[in-house]
């Protein structure tokens, strides 16, 4: 098989991969917030829930936890949901699992965030939700970058772990062409798709960072 | 209306903070027109009798009212029992307040620290908020800075911008916590002539301050506060040149000028 087929297979699981990033993105990151408001909650029992919940999706595999939302439904409840589930489990795994360390990314800058700026809105008569929405989470933007792109290029790669369940993405590809073809070809042409998306998400991560360097703090 | 309608009362105020007790029973009443320093040592009980005035801190017992609108009052068991939610809001809309880190907003410009509470808070258009930006932004001092960031600005800029930002909101008190004790002796002058100004429109204002010269100068009335009660007060003047108590005398002594 020449290069230029065997770089339309595996960018056609390219496609993929890309689909399931981004789909943990628009899930994870509102979803984030939410893990990250419920952790600081001052009602205890949700703020238990919210810590219970990031320790078990920090503390366990994603690959496990994409095999455990893929064979639950059967295993447990003896639903069998067919092949569209695949999908479904893998997006359900990956958003909670990023959830869980955004949530934390997002805790970390909420917390960062000095008293006086609550106090200066508080004075001035924003509301809690106002002051939150208009004040903090502009700054805690910011403040997060750094860490949120630790995350995002670590997602990037994390993606390959789709293939547990066989989704045809770029690495599953990899590997079939691989084995089909006995040559470390298609892995070194799959590790250079990786690279150039990282190398465009930390461009994309840069041009964020220039454009909130007009203040610091 | 007359030169003495009342603007603030504060009446046997009581706050502890644990076992310690920084308040002790503090009375203060401010009239329109009036500026009142707030002198004495650290750890007296200044900004702690402030921050309960501006409701950053809930006091144990007392009363807060700003003119008719009572913020605060004993129960039967002479707990402090605060209003509903929107008294406190419309009793926010009565003062201003200028912290002793400025506490601007980093991420927005001069003109927008200005203008955005007006335009979230008080619903002003755009342009009517920004156009008052602008000229308390000229009486500041500020024409030209009104696209800088705050990190821009050295610290007495900043806090000028903070007092246009609190008066922006149109208060009827003014509340300075150590305006200036962030700020080197040049910066303290710029801030300082800047509150003698407001002074001298008759702008109503509490101040917190380390400045004895400044308050006697910008002051009528002068409160010295010691381990959270009221040892001296009286017109500014006789506080700082005649004082009648002790206390006061061994305290201003202690101070340089």
């Amino acid at each position: 098989m020449d290069l230029v087929s065997m770089m339309g297979i595996l960018l056609s699981g390219f496609g993929m991969t890309i689909r399931i990033f981004f789909i943990t993105l628009v899930g994870a990151l509102p979803l984030g917030v939410i893990v990250a408001l419920c952790r600081m909650s001052k009602f205890k029992p949700l703020a238990l829930v919210a810590r219970f919940y990031i320790s078990i999706l920090r503390g366990t595999p994603l690959m496990l936890q994409l095999m455990a939302w893929m064979f639950a439904p059967y295993y447990v409840f003896g639903l069998s949901l067919g092949p569209d589930w695949k999908f479904m489990a893998c997006s359900i795994g990956f958003i909670l699992n990023y959830s869980a360390y955004f949530g934390e990314i997002y805790r970390s800058g909420i917390q960062s965030i000095p008293r006086g700026q609550y106090e200066a809105a508080q004075v001035l008569g924003y509301s809690r939700v106002q002051c939150f929405m208009l004040i903090i989470l502009p700054q805690v933007f910011k403040r997060i970058l750094p860490a949120m792109g630790n995350e995002v290029i670590a997602l990037v790669k994390d993606t390959s772990l789709a293939f547990v369940l066989g989704i045809m993405e770029m690495f599953t590809q990899a590997k079939a062409l691989a084995a089909a073809l006995v040559s470390m070809t298609p892995y070194v042409m799959a590790a250079a798709l990786y690279w150039c998306f990282t190398l465009i998400v930390e461009a994309v991560l840069n041009f964020l960072e220039k454009k909130l360097s007009y203040y610091h703090d | 209306m007359t030169n003495e309608q009342t603007l603030l009362r504060l009446e046997h105020v009581q706050k502890s903070f644990g076992k310690n007790q920084v308040l002790k029973d503090i009375s203060v009443t401010v009239n329109r027109g009036q500026v009142v320093a707030i002198i004495g040592a650290s750890g007296g009980g200044k900004s702690t009798l402030l921050r309960c005035a501006t409701l950053l801190e809930t006091m144990d017992a007392g009363t807060l009212a700003y003119g008719d609108l009572t913020v605060c009052e004993n129960d039967g068991s002479g707990r402090a029992q605060y209003a509903g939610k929107d008294v406190l809001a419309k009793a926010r809309t009565r003062f201003g307040l200028v912290f002793q880190n400025f506490n601007l907003f980093p991420h927005l410009t001069v003109l927008q620290n200005i203008s955005h509470a007006p335009i979230h808070v008080l619903k002003k258009s755009k342009e009517e908020a920004e156009a008052h930006a602008r000229e308390l932004i000229a009486k500041m001092g500020l024409a030209g800075k009104e696209d800088m960031v705050p990190c821009e600005l050295s610290g007495g800029q900043q806090q000028r911008v903070a007092i246009a930002r609190a008066l922006a909101m149109d208060p009827e008190v003014l509340f300075f916590d150590e305006p200036t004790s962030a700020l080197d002796p040049e910066l303290t002058k710029e801030v300082l002539k800047v509150i003698r100004d407001l002074a001298e429109e008759r702008m109503t204002m509490v101040i917190v301050t380390h400045e004895m010269k400044f308050a006697r100068d910008v002051a009528d009335h002068i409160i010295f506060l010691d381990q959270g009660l009221i040892v001296e007060e009286g017109p500014a003047d006789q506080v700082i040149n005649n004082p009648q108590q002790e206390r006061t005398r061994a305290f201003l002594s202690g101070l340089s000028d």
